[in-house]
């Protein structure tokens, strides 16, 4: 009897183990083929590069794109650059962020307001923002500013009907439970309204993350005199693919990193 | 026994685009204090009308609602409401769920309203989760949670819109149970409105039978039974006989 119960534990805990094996040999396998993918496709691109059957001229290759940073690097201008773009952007994002979100609170207090709005924002919502670039330059300059205005164009009208809809999906019985408790509209608005939607903003950072890049990238071929955008657009000039190869690929790392430090709210905050 | 809520006549229409709809027509029943009281009729028959006239948060078209002396006249906060889900806010934890009409309210900082609010987490065994998030309590639990976030504010007449409803059965008779108790215990007097006849049995002192939309008062039905507790009372052999009747009036 007694054996027959050590036997039980033995074989229950060896189905756990073999579970346990299996997701760990899983997640194993994943982080196998992500790298694996990664250093095949810049393996088949150096060989390609190498022995002609792509023209390393046009499509550069991993080892030019590093040695093409690292000739940025040491000339000096390379962060210059890196910096432009990372502030144009972190601005953008910012205010397209701050500002997107107010203009839903305000549209979400006035039913009125928010009707009259509808329209606007849907015509502003399909308009193409990039049309508006000529114009942007002579409103408020060429430079760092244009790109900031470009890229909180970009963003702001997809944060603000975001956020709108979040702020108005939420439950009716809770509001009425607020008023019931004889709350009045900022308190509503702020005990119950705006956290009830963080979920929803913390999936709008990850989305402005991605189009505050786009925002910057756009603003700085318009016009500019320095960042990333620029560089790619330089390079593309002076016929020097690599440099824009070697932007691209700084762009990639830059907008990585912020959506890494970024998504890590969106975990916590899921309903 | 004085009455405490009072409906004088009553008549609500709805506005829509297209037309206007009578909703209740020439309502009047009479609660008293302490009393438990449920409303039930078909469904559709404007029993969350009546709770948000009680509430202030509708107004009636013609007629008139007294509460306790006073008519109601807007929505002045003398009222608990309790709902078909607990809507307790997932980003406070218990405690400041139970608080949050005290800190709307300004009174968060008085040492006796928020005695009185550990007084009751203590009194129905949810002291200990005080300082846990909604999600980390069963369903039961948050319904009570739900219901002493509401008898905080001290409300003169308290509101059930269907509360048990969104449980499985086996919580639900027993969350009944606990919601009958503490109300009981807390003398309240109590207004339920649910479609569940049995339900309005088991906790009721009183219990109102609306017609089909336009809603009027078809049957007003005094209930005594032997047990105390709604379980108790749904062994009852008299239970069946009410059951009947109200079904009967319902059809």
């Amino acid at each position: 009897m007694k054996r027959k119960n050590k036997n039980k534990i033995i074989s229950y805990s060896k189905a756990r183990k073999q579970y346990l094996k299996r997701i760990k040999k899983d997640k194993i396998l994943v982080l196998f083929w992500q790298i694996a993918l990664f250093v095949l496709f810049l393996g088949i691109w150096q060989l390609l590069a190498d022995n002609g059957v792509i023209d390393p001229f046009f499509f550069s290759s991993p080892s030019r794109i590093v040695s093409t940073i690292i000739d940025l690097a040491n000339e000096g201008n390379l962060w210059i650059h890196i910096w432009t773009s990372l502030y144009e952007t972190i601005i953008g994002f910012i205010i397209a962020t701050l500002l997107g979100t107010i203009i839903a609170i305000i549209l979400w207090w006035s039913e009125k307001i928010r009707r009259i709005m509808e329209p606007y924002l849907i015509v502003l919502n399909s308009l193409p923002k990039i049309a508006l670039g000529p114009m942007i330059i002579f409103w408020v300059g060429s430079g760092t500013w244009a790109t900031v205005v470009m890229c909180v164009l970009i963003c702001i009208v997809i944060t603000t009907i975001s956020m709108l809809n979040a702020f108005i999906s939420c439950d009716s019985d809770k509001i009425l439970l607020m008023k019931s408790m004889h709350a009045n509209k900022f308190q509503i608005l702020f005990k119950l309204i705006l956290p009830n939607s963080i979920p929803e903003f913390t999936s709008v950072l990850k989305i402005n993350v991605g189009m505050s890049w786009v925002g910057t990238v756009m603003g700085e071929y318009l016009s500019s005199k320095a960042g990333l955008g620029y560089l790619i657009n330089y390079g593309s000039q002076i016929l020097k693919l690599d440099i824009v190869m070697a932007s691209i690929t700084l762009l990639c790392i830059l907008a990585a990193v912020m959506y890494l430090l970024v998504s890590p709210l969106e975990k916590k905050y899921k309903r | 026994m004085k009455s405490f809520l009072e409906f004088k006549n009553v008549k609500y229409f709805y506005q829509t685009k297209e037309n206007e709809i009578k909703a209740l027509d020439d309502v009047s029943f009479s609660i008293n204090e302490k009393e438990f009281t449920s409303i039930v009729g078909p469904s559709g028959c404007g029993k969350t009308t009546i709770l948000s006239l009680i509430a202030g948060l509708l107004f009636a078209s013609e007629g008139e609602i007294i509460l306790n002396g006073k008519p109601i006249t807007k929505n002045d906060g003398r009222i608990g409401y309790m709902f078909q889900r607990d809507h307790l806010f997932e980003w406070r934890t218990i405690w400041q769920n139970i608080t949050i009409g005290l800190e709307i309210q300004k009174k968060d900082k008085d040492p006796e309203k928020l005695a009185f609010a550990e007084q009751l987490l203590k009194k129905y065994d949810l002291y200990n989760f005080k300082n846990k998030k909604p999600r980390q309590l069963s369903g039961g639990m948050r319904q009570r949670v739900a219901l002493i976030r509401t008898l905080v504010l001290e409300p003169e007449l308290l509101l059930l819109d269907e509360p048990f409803s969104a449980l499985d059965f086996q919580t639900r008779l027993k969350v009944c149970d606990d919601v009958y108790d503490i109300i009981k215990s807390e003398q309240k007097t109590a207004l339920l409105v649910t479609h569940d006849i049995s339900e309005a049995l088991s906790m009721s002192d009183k219990i109102i039978i609306l017609t089909k939309r336009p809603a009027t008062v078809k049957e007003v039905i005094k209930i005594s039974f032997h047990g105390q507790t709604p379980l108790a009372k749904r062994e009852d052999k008299e239970f069946g006989k009410y059951f009947e009747m109200i079904w009967r009036n319902l059809v």
